[in-house]
């Protein structure tokens, strides 16, 4: 595979084939989808001891579980007596689970409790079996990730810088805390996810593609993704990236600007942040939430998170929710709001992105040119103070690490 | 079977995908019982607040065995 990804993938241009072959896709569940950390959920999604929510990790059906000493867990679900499926609803709250086959039972951690008529077995307790389990599970500021790898990078290890950006989300809640039990909207998507991980960092389309959001709202987001913009998109490795548009909204100096309102228009929220942070309220509430994309599935656009997941190599599933700050007061239910305007069935913005995926799964299907191009600003990049590969707010920086750490583990 | 009685009080279903079960207090007795009937087979029994108790103080092992398929209703000889 090493000879055939470095014919494919260069610096200044990926193949079109990475997002139409089949091998390729099998290689990717693999090498990335069952080895690296994966978002998953939010461990806010099982509150309560005992409650349980079906997630997606790859093609893998999970179920993510809260045992009754308030551990989360991901369990494979299936029976492992005949390999049915064991839970069907998409959430609930149970302590133990029982397959409906032969009423094979076990504990939400894994653990078979028992079978009927144990005779037939010798006895109980004499199969050792039990609902698979997602070897590694380790969870971030409550976002949960899980790797099929028994060993390997730790998760932090994984977030690397990334998880400053997680940090800076959870940092607008006066309570230090976000959650994600607003629902998940689920879009159905006829496109290879890599065309959405590339996208999440691409500064160079919001002025084309969201054109229509942005006049109809009278957004001033459109203007931070120009060449005059003092945002940087920047790479954070691990292919990781962020579009940073701090710089832009320092230079206004407006609280709350970033998600397009004033102070005074949510004052209960304003109030909680001065009391919880004091001075540094301020800067917080300036500078906003991160836009990043975390490797290779979790993207955090500022009030919404995705969950994207691959169905096949051409078709994906975006999961989407809109984040709600601990403490958030008013703000909440206008996320939520806005993530309805942008995101939702009818929404102004993942439509308009969703079409551009479709239409770019169909044009790389075409046998030529062959070639995707992502050399846009590599002539100008830059290392920051901390070290970090950034380029302006419109240049494909993002991609470019994405690709390389896609390389990486592709070859591994 | 135990039938619900007149004088009972609903309390409500409670239910998942694995189970469904509706829960009154029944007071045709000299005091209050719950009576618990499992709506898949419309099997009931009524547990009064001695039995509600332990189960209250019930070591998980303990429940966990009470789960065990095997141990009472899909049990060998039943």
């Amino acid at each position: 595979m090493t000879a055939v990804l470095d014919d494919l993938i260069h610096p200044d241009k990926v193949h079109g084939s990475l997002y139409t072959d089949q091998a390729i896709f099998a290689d990717e569940l693999r090498k990335i989808w069952y080895t690296t950390w994966v978002f998953v959920g939010h461990e806010s999604e099982v509150p309560q001891a005992n409650d349980y929510v079906r997630k997606r990790l790859g093609l893998q059906d999970v179920v993510m579980t809260r045992d009754k000493d308030g551990e989360v867990h991901l369990l494979l679900n299936r029976c492992a007596h005949r390999g049915n499926q064991v839970c069907d609803d998409d959430k609930g709250n149970s302590g133990s689970f029982r397959c409906p086959y032969h009423g094979w039972t076990y504990r939400n951690t894994g653990e078979l409790l028992g079978y009927p008529y144990n005779q037939g077995y010798g006895g109980k307790n004499k199969l050792e079996l039990g609902m698979g389990k997602v070897p590694r599970v380790a969870s971030y500021q409550g976002f949960v990730f899980g790797s099929f790898a028994a060993e390997g990078p730790s998760l932090i290890e994984h977030l690397g810088a990334a998880a400053g950006e997680i940090d800076r989300l959870v940092g607008l809640s006066p309570e230090g805390r976000v959650g994600l039990s607003a629902g998940w909207l689920q879009h159905k998507t006829k496109a290879n996810w890599k065309l959405l991980a590339e996208n999440e960092t691409d500064g160079y389309h919001p002025q084309f593609v969201h054109g229509s959001i942005f006049g109809v709202t009278g957004s001033p987001i459109g203007a931070l993704y120009s060449d005059s913009s003092t945002a940087v998109t920047r790479n954070l490795g691990n292919g990781h990236s962020e579009n940073d548009l701090r710089p832009e909204f320092r230079k206004f100096d407006e609280p709350m600007r970033w998600f397009g309102t004033t102070a005074d228009r949510v004052p209960d929220y304003v109030a909680a942040m001065r009391e919880t942070h004091g001075e540094d309220a301020e800067r917080r509430m300036i500078e906003g939430a991160p836009h990043v994309m975390i490797f290779p599935n979790l993207f955090i656009a500022e009030i919404q998170v995705f969950n994207i997941q691959p169905v096949a190599v051409g078709e994906c599933i975006q999961y989407a929710t809109a984040v709600q700050l601990a403490g958030g007061g008013e703000l909440n239910k206008r996320m939520i709001s806005q993530s309805i305007g942008s995101v939702g069935p009818a929404g102004m913005l993942l439509a308009d992105d969703t079409e551009m995926y479709e239409r770019n799964q169909r044009g790389v299907e075409t046998l030529t040119p062959e070639w995707l191009d992502v050399r846009r600003g590599l002539h100008r990049e830059q290392v920051d103070e901390n070290g970090f590969t950034i380029g302006t707010a419109t240049d494909e920086t993002g991609m470019r690490g994405f690709w390389a750490h896609y390389k990486t583990l592709m070859e591994a | 079977m135990t039938l619900p009685g007149a004088n009972d009080r609903p309390v409500g279903l409670v239910e998942n995908e694995f189970a469904s079960v509706s829960v009154r207090i029944d007071g045709d007795g000299n005091s209050a019982r719950l009576r618990v009937e499992d709506l898949r087979t419309g099997e009931a029994r009524f547990l009064d607040p001695l039995q509600l108790e332990a189960l209250v103080h019930l070591v998980d092992e303990r429940l966990d065995q009470l789960l065990d398929p095997s141990a009472d209703r899909w049990r060998h000889d039943s």
